[in-house]
């Protein structure tokens, strides 16, 4: 039997499903039927931004020079602080068996040191303008890239406005189990009869 | 400068930053002086409302350049934490500093330009931070008030009651964060995160940890303690991990040989079967396949899950 792939995206837009703002479900499950099923989406202009952010933190971090008025200088300079000597954008996949099947969990690390993942992210809102800590308290990251990585102790979300930085901190053992976690994404998936989607456009 | 090798730290001095939030009377001031010889830093008012016994040396300013001018006096040297009560009143003293003294927080009108204050205040609140724990090396614990705010569902969750970015880079460099509330007639200092409140624990020092009640005649001793405890936690996590962080330290400058001499798709095949051979630690054995890997596309290579080796990109 073909093995099929679980993705942090995947898990994240399914969740998004449950912690998305009052009023905003329909569209909230609609993206979510978009990446099950593979659908190319449009690229918005704050996941280009994200993108562009993050290549900058790690040019930085290699040691090459950002232009002193380049955008989110302060900010990718702060993050490259953080991350310097490890290795980036890590690609990594790990079996897993949920419910008697096997899965297979795929990631990629932002940046991987010394028994710590970190995960840059490009914050849209100010840090002056809103509470960020908590942001990541039920993100379905840390506990699938604890699973992937399991010699890693410690898991840092850094983010970042593009001027200061926030490093929200999660470890090993104040982690939730991934496997409750995609369990709880199957049921999903069984109740709303999408094995079969998922089944067909995630076979590795 | 000087090179500490992991086997010779010590952290039996170890300081700590530490936050520690809750509604009004619950009694965070009384909390925060029972850490190990405290001076507080009243920006709030709140010795007042400390009971006599417990009340400990105290700096009341009006100003911040009075606070700096007293946390830079001889003085300071006998305290070992510096408790700064609330960080949002500080954060109010830090904007009216730049306003007084910065000449472009002010607009052609003579107003306030609260976009400036700000930015003025939030790099200053992180200075004066940093200043206590890595210069002074003393303890430092930020006192903030919560408030109750709506998350996106509507449900009350607890938040740090200060303006700007302060309340949320101050969780940087913090060691550990509580959440002060009653729980069955109990007060209790919350470090788990929950969705509502977020908290901070680290070293052993998590979950719910009962406040006791004092009297007159108890020391007020809560936070020395707990700072006690968390300074054991690292001695002891320190010496479990020195070994391993060695054997790290060591693979990895292997690792780095190894890689610098791959040439060609012949050098890296050589240099996936050394590396694998290796005794690896931590996650040396990931982060060496992912340099290989950044090497071997630098040379034109690829590697061939079947064969399990890198190949050209022409074989």
């Amino acid at each position: 039997m073909t093995m099929v792939h679980i993705t942090k995206t995947l898990l994240e837009s399914w969740r998004y499903c449950f912690s998305c703002y009052e009023g905003y479900e329909d569209e909230a499950y609609a993206d979510f039927l978009k990446t099950l099923r593979r659908e190319q989406t449009e690229t918005t202009e704050a996941m280009l931004n994200g993108l562009a952010f993050e290549d900058r933190c790690y040019r930085a971090a290699e040691g090459k020079t950002i232009r002193t008025d380049a955008k989110w200088r302060e900010g990718a300079l702060k993050v490259a602080d953080v991350i310097r000597g490890a290795q980036i954008q890590v690609p990594i996949s790990r079996p897993i068996e949920v419910d008697g099947t096997t899965y297979l969990l795929k990631g990629v690390l932002d940046a991987l040191k010394a028994g710590v993942i970190y995960d840059v992210k490009f914050l849209s809102k100010s840090l002056g303008s809103a509470d960020v800590y908590g942001k990541w308290l039920n993100c379905t990251q840390h506990p699938a890239y604890f699973y992937l990585v399991p010699e890693a102790h410690e898991f840092q979300y850094v983010g970042s406005d593009g001027e200061d930085i926030y490093i929200e901190t999660y470890q090993r053992d104040q982690s939730p189990d991934i496997h409750e976690i995609i369990h709880d994404f199957l049921e999903f998936l069984k109740t709303e009869g999408l094995m079969d989607v998922f089944a067909e456009r995630w076979a590795v | 400068m000087a090179i500490v090798r992991p086997e010779n730290m010590d952290f039996s001095k170890q300081t700590f930053s530490a936050i520690i939030y809750g509604s009004p009377g619950m009694g965070k001031t009384t909390l925060a002086i029972s850490a190990p010889k405290p001076v507080l830093i009243d920006f709030d008012n709140g010795v007042s409302r400390v009971a006599a016994a417990h009340r400990v040396p105290t700096i009341v300013c009006s100003t911040y350049e009075e606070v700096l001018a007293d946390i830079d006096s001889p003085d300071m040297k006998e305290f070992e934490t510096i408790v700064i009560d609330t960080g949002g009143s500080f954060v109010t003293y830090l904007k009216d500093w730049a306003f007084r003294t910065k000449k472009d927080c002010k607009t052609q009108k003579g107003t306030p330009n609260t976009l400036k204050q700000f930015g003025y205040a939030k790099s200053e609140f992180m200075a004066f931070t940093e200043k206590i724990t890595k210069v002074m090396h003393k303890n430092v614990i930020y006192v903030f008030h919560s408030e109750e705010k709506a998350d996106k569902d509507g449900n009350p969750v607890q938040r740090l009651m200060c303006e700007g970015a302060a309340r949320n880079t101050v969780w940087n460099g913090c060691d550990f964060g509580g959440y002060l509330q009653m729980i069955n007639n109990e007060r209790k200092l919350c470090f788990t995160p929950t969705d509502d409140y977020f908290a901070k624990g680290t070293h052993g020092i998590v979950g719910n940890i009962t406040v006791p009640v004092l009297d007159a005649n108890t020391p007020n001793v809560f936070m020395t303690q707990l700072f006690e405890k968390a300074r054991k936690s690292i001695i002891e996590e320190s010496d479990a991990n020195t070994k391993e962080r060695k054997k790290y330290d060591e693979v990895m400058g292997e690792v780095k040989k190894i890689v610098d001499a791959v040439t060609d798709v012949d050098t890296a095949n050589q240099a996936l079967a050394t590396i694998s051979d290796l005794e690896h630690a931590m996650t040396s054995k990931k982060e060496s396949g992912a340099m290989l890997n950044a090497k071997a596309k630098e040379l034109g290579l690829k590697y061939n899950g079947k064969s399990k080796a890198y190949v050209t990109k022409e074989g």
